[in-house]
């Protein structure tokens, strides 16, 4: 049912940001929504290259329910600089059922539109997202 | 188009102790009552004990205000269900269609959707598309057999079917979780990985609330408490706030009904005392346990001590069940494991990619979750048994009206979904494709 439960549109400017982010890395997280009138999944916000993780968990709301791309940069043991796009699907406790239902559901929809993504979270609290989390799912 | 706003679709969930039912959209289903219903043989025609239906469900062209004559007519046995159970009557039956979850008697899962539809939500079928919940483990032909009744039967505009398993996921909002809904008749462990069921992984287990209820009047029984059904006394004020309790005697009422009617005290009592011990129940250790004191219906009080600890342990620990005098084990003993066993083994039947996404994302719902204690007590003992550098947790609504109602809730909200109007299966799609088609569109 993954595809099926779906059914919400994308708007194209997702995929567009996505793509700066992958290629021209202008980007260091992409905050997407769902927009309820429009039932489709729009860009809610972009954070700049310069901005850190920090920005990034600030950016998720406590009681709503989103989508993000965040682009992690770090260096392997070997010196080497790296860099994995991270997809989290970001459903707080508190968020209203109905909204978690349409988020999971769409899920599957919107992920195959953005092709690269190399590490998918869920998570309902920050621990989930923690930057230990995203440290240990990189390597 | 379907649903949306101006035709609301009705979502169904018929679980193994109670069926839930309602408008799509809602918070809470409209109505909810008992699963099994009380039946009467019609005498004078055959004695046969149970007529068979299937040769003529789906040839029924009435559909009226009386849908209790219809199905008389129909068959030799008269159906009583939700609050006429509450009556007790004359050689009235108890029975269950459902049997570890899937329907075995067709005719009575028929009587309980008409229950709902007409008597209920006082609603026609042939005006609202459909959503029913299934079991994780539904086959195929129980698939179609329930679509061709609502298109033939019921002549509903649209229909879907949706795993509870996918249901109770997509309400705590992972399309990825590891489902293990403790119901009334069984309990039920499956992963859900990106919306859909992984076949492999579901495991179940007969050890659901009515067990333990069970066990729980056995246990009582054994200590000498006799429960009165509530029809079986009469209470008469003596004086002033002096009752006394005279017994009633009902010679035709049948053993199931009795047996329902002590089920439900039992039940009652077992949802008021008992939580689930930190520990593996130990007898010695909680001998001494202080008690905690239930009032039965014809006014005596009762003691529960260390039944309040053991009962719920019994789903952690099947074998506890065959120290209690009168629950005659399982058969086939192997078989039966407990809770955490059966998340781990789940687990372990799926891919090892996603294991530790399931290990992190164990879903708790069904009516038995909602006993005290019992998400601490899963969640510690699956992580002692699980791999080292796995994240163990365990999630449960804080609500126990969304945990009871988590399947009902996620089918409320999917058939609500304006996004979702296009995978109805269709009455036209049924009439040209056949009723197997029901398996490529509800997947």
């Amino acid at each position: 049912m993954a595809n099926a439960a779906s059914g919400m549109a994308v708007d194209d400017e997702c995929k567009l940001k996505f793509l700066e982010l992958k290629a021209k890395r202008t980007h260091r997280f992409i905050i997407y929504k769902i927009d309820d009138k429009k039932k489709m999944v729009v860009v809610e916000k972009v954070g700049e290259p310069a901005l850190n993780y920090e920005d990034f968990a600030a950016s998720l709301p406590t009681n709503e329910c989103r989508y993000a791309i965040f682009d992690y940069d770090f260096v392997t043991e070997e010196n080497c600089q790296k860099s994995k796009i991270f997809f989290v699907a970001w459903s707080p406790d508190t968020a209203r059922v109905r909204s978690k239902m349409i988020y999971a559901s769409s899920k599957e929809r919107f992920k195959r539109e953005l092709d690269g993504i190399q590490v998918e979270l869920q998570a309902t609290d920050p621990t989930e997202v923690g930057f230990d989390v995203i440290q240990g799912r990189a390597n | 188009m379907y649903g949306g706003d101006e035709v609301s679709a009705i979502v169904i969930d018929v679980g193994s102790y109670s069926c839930k039912a309602g408008y799509a959209g809602d918070d809470t289903p409209k109505c909810v009552f008992p699963s099994v219903v009380g039946s009467i043989e019609q005498t004078g025609d055959t004695d046969e004990a149970k007529p068979e239906k299937e040769a003529d469900s789906g040839s029924d062209p009435k559909n009226g205000s009386k849908p209790m004559d219809v199905d008389k007519a129909k068959t030799k046995r008269k159906f009583y269900l939700g609050q006429e159970l509450e009556f007790r009557r004359e050689h009235m039956e108890v029975i269950s269609p459902l049997k570890d979850g899937t329907v075995i008697d067709w005719e009575v899962v028929d009587n309980i959707w008409n229950h709902a539809f007409r008597r209920r939500l006082l609603i026609n079928p042939e005006e609202h598309p459909m959503l029913i919940a299934e079991p994780s483990t539904n086959s195929g032909q129980q698939r179609e057999k329930a679509a061709e009744l609502m298109f033939e039967k019921y002549k509903v505009p649209a229909l879907f079917l949706a795993k509870n398993a996918v249901l109770t996921s997509f309400a705590s909002g992972r399309a990825t979780s590891l489902v293990v809904d403790c119901g009334g008749g069984s309990t039920v462990v499956s992963a859900v990985h990106d919306g859909y069921v992984l076949q492999k992984s579901a495991a179940t287990s007969p050890i659901g609330g009515e067990f333990l209820t069970d066990c729980m009047m056995k246990s009582l029984e054994s200590k000498g408490v006799v429960i009165r059904p509530k029809y079986s006394f009469k209470k008469k004020e003596v004086r002033p706030g002096d009752y006394k309790v005279v017994d009633l005697d009902f010679p035709n009422t049948t053993d199931s009904y009795r047996l329902y009617c002590m089920r439900a005290i039992a039940s009652d009592i077992k949802e008021s005392v008992c939580r689930v011990p930190d520990t593996p129940f130990d007898e010695v250790a909680y001998a001494n346990v202080p008690t905690t004191s239930y009032e039965l219906p014809d006014g005596q009080t009762i003691e529960v001590g260390a039944d309040r600890f053991k009962i719920p342990d019994i789903l952690f620990n099947p074998y506890l069940s065959q120290t209690i005098p009168g629950i005659d084990g399982f058969g086939d003993s192997t078989s039966i494991r407990g809770l955490p066993r059966m998340v781990l083994d789940s687990v372990n039947r799926c891919d090892v990619d996603i294991r530790k996404e399931l290990l992190s994302n164990i879903l708790l719902s069904g009516g038995l979750s909602s006993i005290l204690q019992i998400k601490e007590r899963l969640e510690k003992e699956v992580l002692e048994e699980s791999p080292q550098n796995a994240r163990v947790k365990v999630l449960a609504s804080g609500s126990s009206m969304e945990r009871r109602f988590s399947v009902w809730i996620g089918g409320s909200i999917l058939a609500s979904l304006g996004s979702f109007q296009q995978m109805w299966f269709s009455k036209a799609e049924y009439e040209e494709h056949g009723v197997s088609y029901i398996q490529r569109k509800c997947p």
